[in-house]
């Protein structure tokens, strides 16, 4: 039904248009080309059958903290396109993108605590638990909830590659802060 | 630098450099003045004052400064660079690209200077000068990986990607065994498989393959890993263990389509146009089943079978398929199913299969041959269904009929309320389509979907104000109309100006254009700032990726629009400029010349009290935006907020040629772009460039009823010239008289009139063909007028229309509708058109524009009528006429 692949750059401005039909947090071109520039592993898009972007995740690796983990900027899936598990799938390909790519230890993110829709997904489909609570998060003063969710799919992740053999499963290095822009 | 001061000074110069770089402007203004104190003319000094004055908004003096420090100090290359800084700020790229050209003659090593260089020439593609700057870098810095990458880069921007790869293997060379350190794996994976990507560009197939698999422990991005390989395997023509590896893919992601066809590709199954025989269709569908059972998860597996299959198991297939999905009420099913409308018969045949369970869910309760029952909702999703399929088919009574059904069925289901608003727009009824919409959108006041859906629906209903207060809920952040436009909110600002320009307000809706093109122009500039970054973070693949997406981002559709909206309101000002500026200044000629003086100075000081309100405004809006936000939110007031300047210009198809170089660079594949450049350049009086873009517009689609029209009207225009006298009017002629019977149309010297004949002829059975002769009939004869008028009143009612299969009615519709302005426009023939109307009324009985007797704006007025669809709607009253609800209004301040 719906295509779910990485995004290449021409998906930018529809993704773009995507979220701003959908969504009340928007953001201007310049902060999707940093994305895809920075870490174009982590960005996914749902594609129905005529070429439409129905539906993307837009994530990042966090580079300032220690720890290194992964935070999804935005995700978004139109209406008409909903009960298709889209933002399941693409939920699914950015973490393992994240985990695979990046090492990440875990994955955040932050929801309206008004949007129970948004928050079931991640709660019980996903495994997102509430890290903590981000008072007037939003430009509207909207409390936003700050999820988290532990990446220790490792075995299963060195399950399915086992024919590769080779001293390193997940990458690094990324996190490690020297990439920082001048 | 500052070399020429004594130590003191020296000091302070350097700490304002420290504090530009650290943005402490204040502390590296206070430095300059204490230098410029004793030493007032030092050149070095004034520049870096001038450089630090243009960080805090004070640009005049800052150009001033850096100007007086040039002159003082010719020989500084630090005085080349700031004016080259400065330049670069104001994005004036050529400018500064001369002066930092002019430093480098001074100071010829300068890394500094060289960078920034490098940054400029990426960014304005000066590739061979991108090359030469490069290689300077890695000359004088040869231990910096950037300086190695950034050479490559730039060979292989200008099309040398071999010896790209030549300078990436000689950096490897200069790297130890154990290379990356584990901080720097990412990075260095991704230059490998850059690398990889240039062998693969260069046609090095098998080294490419070799030196992927070779570096496979050093490659981080393992997707990316298996994608190259597989792709490389299938170019190499080793398929089988290009299958092998598209199978562990699909594991990995088995929504993918792509992986599909590559694996169709693999085993020797793949069309590209999907047409294949039944030994091929057999052993797909077998393949398809194998699948299915491995990749449970997938729809994709599930969907594509559909494509292929014929017949009876076409029927099955779509069977097993569709069930599950009404049971689950998915929203989308039609629109998932809708490209199969296009393969003849498969409508129908989905037709008979969902009228079938319908009829099953509503005598059983289950699907046909089913004993358990379906949930209540089962049903609700099959109308649902059936309303999008009639709608499809152009059956607006069935479609809203059964999505009526669906309503009474469950009133609270809001994809119900967007469809009927959508089978409504597509009947004609914009305005029923408009309140639809916002009944939904009041249903669930937190969706912005919903919202962005009303919008647009409201917008087609040319009711912009209503649009914008809806839209606006949205944007939550301080001031309201700006944020849609500093968030690029394209789609809406293109609807809006379409609307003013149907509306026949020009200034607006050039406004609104513009702002579309300026969008375009910033995301252009964007990529400055990434030419050095991606250096950095070694993301090169994207890099290449992003600065060939910007070589072509004005092709884009937006871009296209909005460019062409803009050049249609700069033709249709051309040809009735508004008369207001010009009468005024008649009746200013009349007057005395001393009353003249005095009204003059009296529109001068308004001017500038308006000027100074404005930008104290600004100043105000400058000083909040910064306390609110923190940074760099500067909102100006506009001085123009309706585009009423734009249309105060001296030559407005002048400005139309800006807009029109670009679409004819970049989208020159559309008809559009050679209309609107035929229009342009007859209005110019440009004979041989109006003759290009005729030529271009036969070329792309001679048989379109646009292009007859600009053929005709051609011809007949230089028929009409005179004599010609001049040495370039006799070059013209002898142009077109070369031309003329290059022309298929023309051939055998026919006469405009016989070609006209022809083309009618060919096409009688369409009516915008049959529009587009009469309409040159008149214009070639005028007093042919009456017979003209018959021919397109003598038009067939189910003439073929051009639209594509499936909206054959709404496109029809649209055509009618052309028509009918043509009637009213061209012919000005009112009866004509009246005529026409009442004709139209009656094939389109819910068009608002025809005012046929369905449709909203008449049903309003009928009482009865009137409540039937209130209590219907949840006691939302349709709009009237004039687009105004005052209802709705209300309920939209209590939304907020």
């Amino acid at each position: 039904m719906v295509c779910i692949r990485k995004a290449t750059m021409d998906d930018l401005l529809a993704m773009q248009a995507c979220n701003l039909f959908c969504l009340p947090e928007n953001y201007q071109m310049k902060y999707y080309f940093y994305h895809i520039l920075s870490w174009p592993h982590l960005l996914y898009v749902a594609e129905d059958y005529g070429g439409k972007i129905v539906g993307y995740v837009l994530a990042k690796m966090e580079e300032e903290t220690t720890e290194c983990h992964g935070h999804i900027t935005s995700l978004a899936v139109l209406r008409t396109h909903r009960k298709l598990g889209l933002a399941t799938k693409l939920m699914t390909a950015a973490q393992n993108a994240m985990e695979q790519v990046f090492g990440a230890e875990y994955v955040s993110l932050h929801v309206r605590k008004s949007n129970r829709a948004a928050f079931n997904l991640y709660t019980e489909t996903l495994g997102y638990k509430i890290h903590d609570i981000e008072a007037k998060y939003y430009a509207d003063g909207e409390d936003a909830y700050d999820m988290r969710k532990q990446l220790k799919g490792k075995q299963q992740h060195q399950h399915q590659h086992q024919h590769h053999h080779h001293h390193h499963h997940y990458g690094g290095g990324c996190c490690s802060g020297d990439a920082k822009a001048e | 630098m500052g070399a020429s001061l004594p130590p003191k000074e020296a000091n302070l110069f350097k700490l304002i450099v420290k504090s530009y770089e650290t943005k402490q402007y204040k502390k590296g203004l206070k430095a300059a003045d204490a230098i410029l104190k004793k030493f007032p003319n030092h050149g070095e000094t004034l520049s870096m004052k001038g450089l630090t004055l243009n960080c805090m908004d004070r640009k005049q003096e800052a150009y001033e400064l850096v100007r007086l420090g040039l002159k003082n100090d010719l020989k500084s290359h630090v005085c080349w660079h700031v004016y080259g800084l400065l330049y670069r700020s104001d994005r004036e790229y050529r400018e500064a690209i001369k002066c930092y050209r002019n430093a480098l003659r001074i100071d010829p090593d300068n890394i500094e200077i060289l960078r920034d260089l490098s940054l400029l020439q990426a960014q304005m593609r000066d590739l061979t000068g991108f090359v030469e700057t490069r290689q300077r870098l890695l000359t004088l810095k040869p231990n910096h990986r950037m300086n190695w990458i950034g050479f490559a880069v730039s060979y292989h921007l200008n099309s040398n990607a071999s010896k790209a790869i030549d300078i990436l293997e000689a950096y490897e060379g200069t790297l130890e065994d154990d290379y990356p350190p584990e901080n720097e794996r990412c990075e260095h994976g991704e230059m490998l498989l850059y690398k990889i990507s240039l062998l693969e560009e260069c046609g090095f197939l098998e080294k490419a393959l070799e030196e992927l698999r070779k570096k496979e422990f050093k490659i981080v991005d393992k997707l990316s890993y298996k994608e190259v390989e597989a792709s490389l395997l299938v170019k190499l023509n080793r398929l089988e263990e290009g299958e092998k590896l598209y199978r562990v893919l699909l594991t990995m992601n088995p929504d993918n389509y792509r992986y599909y066809e590559e694996l169709q590709k693999c085993v020797g199954l793949y069309s590209e146009t999907g047409q294949y025989s039944s030994d091929e269709i057999d052993k797909l569908h077998a393949l398809y089943q194998s699948l299915v059972e491995k990749y449970t998860w997938s729809s994709a597996v599930k969907r594509i079978p559909l494509d292929f299959l014929d017949g009876v198991k076409f029927q099955d297939a779509a069977d097993n398929y569709i069930r599950p999905l009404l049971t689950k009420g998915v929203p989308s099913l039609f629109s998932d199913l809708s490209p199969l409308y296009d393969h003849g018969g498969k409508a129908d045949v989905l037709e008979k299969l969902v009228l079938g369970l319908e009829e099953s869910l509503k005598k059983t309760g289950g699907y046909p041959g089913r004993s358990e029952k379906e949930p209540p909702s089962t049903l609700l999703w099959t109308l649902f269904y059936l309303a999008q399929h009639y709608d499809r088919r152009a059956q607006y009574d069935v479609a809203l009929a059964k999505i009526e059904e669906a309503m009474q069925h469950t009133p609270t289901v809001i994809d119900l309320y967007s469809v009927k608003s959508k089978i409504l727009k597509h009947a004609g009824d914009f305005t029923a389509a408009a309140a639809l919409a916002d009944e939904a959108r009041c249903m669930d006041l937190a969706d912005r979907y919903v919202n962005s859906q009303c919008v647009k629906r409201m917008l087609q209903a040319d009711q912009v104000t209503l649009a914008e207060k809806t839209a606006v809920l949205f944007t939550k952040d301080g001031e309201q109309h700006n944020n849609l436009h500093d968030m690029q909110c394209m789609w809406y600002e293109l609807a809006s100006g379409e609307s003013y320009f149907r509306q026949g307000e020009l200034g607006r809706a050039l406004k609104k254009f513009l702002l579309v093109e300026k969008h375009y122009a910033d995301i252009t500039e964007d990529q400055f700032d990434f030419h050095s970054y991606c250096l950095r973070k070694m993301t090169l693949r994207s890099y290449i990726e992003m600065l060939r997406f910007q070589d072509r981002l004005h092709a884009h559709a937006y871009f296209r629009k909005a460019a062409a909206g803009a050049i249609r309101c700069y033709i249709k000002h051309y040809d009735s400029p508004p008369k207001s500026s010009t009468e005024e200044d008649d009746e200013l000629a009349k007057l005395p010349a001393a009353q003249k003086k005095k009204l003059r100075q009296k529109q001068r000081k308004a001017e500038a009290r308006a000027k100074k309100e404005a930008e104290v405004k600004s100043e105000e809006a400058n000083v909040s935006g910064v306390s609110k936000q923190g940074k760099r939110n500067v909102k100006s007031v506009d001085p123009d907020p309706h585009g009423e300047k734009l249309l105060q210009i001296e030559d407005p198809l002048a400005e139309a040629g800006k807009y029109l170089k670009l679409l004819q660079k970049h989208s020159s594949d559309y008809l559009e772009t050679h209309l609107l450049s035929f229009e342009v350049n007859m209005r110019k009086g440009k004979i041989l460039l109006a003759l290009q873009a005729l030529k271009h517009l036969v070329q792309l689609n001679a048989e379109n009823p646009d292009t007859h029209r600009c053929l005709i009207r051609f011809f007949h225009k230089v028929a009409s010239r005179s004599a010609p006298t001049t040495d370039a009017e006799k070059l013209v002629s002898g142009v077109l008289e070369a031309e003329r019977p290059t022309f298929s149309q023309l051939h055998d010297n026919k006469s405009l009139m016989e070609a006209n004949t022809v083309f009618l002829e060919q096409h009688k059975d369409s009516l915008l063909h049959r529009a587009a002769a009469a309409e040159m009939i008149y214009c070639l004869e005028p007093n042919k007028k009456a017979e003209a008028i018959k021919l397109i009143e003598e038009s067939p009612k189910n003439s073929v229309s051009s639209g594509p299969l499936g909206s054959v009615k709404e496109s029809k519709l649209k055509d009618c509708v052309a028509v009918h302005k043509i009637l009213v426009a061209t012919f000005d023939d009112q009866d004509a058109a009246l005529r026409w109307k009442n004709r139209c009324a009656e094939e389109f009985p819910y068009s608002t524009y025809f005012e046929g007797s369905l449709c909203s704006t008449i049903t309003s007025n009928i009482t009865s009528k009137q409540a039937h669809e209130s209590a219907e709607n949840g006691g939302i009253e349709f709009v009237p006429s004039n687009g105004k609800v005052e209802k709705l209004d209300a309920m939209k301040n209590l939304a907020i």
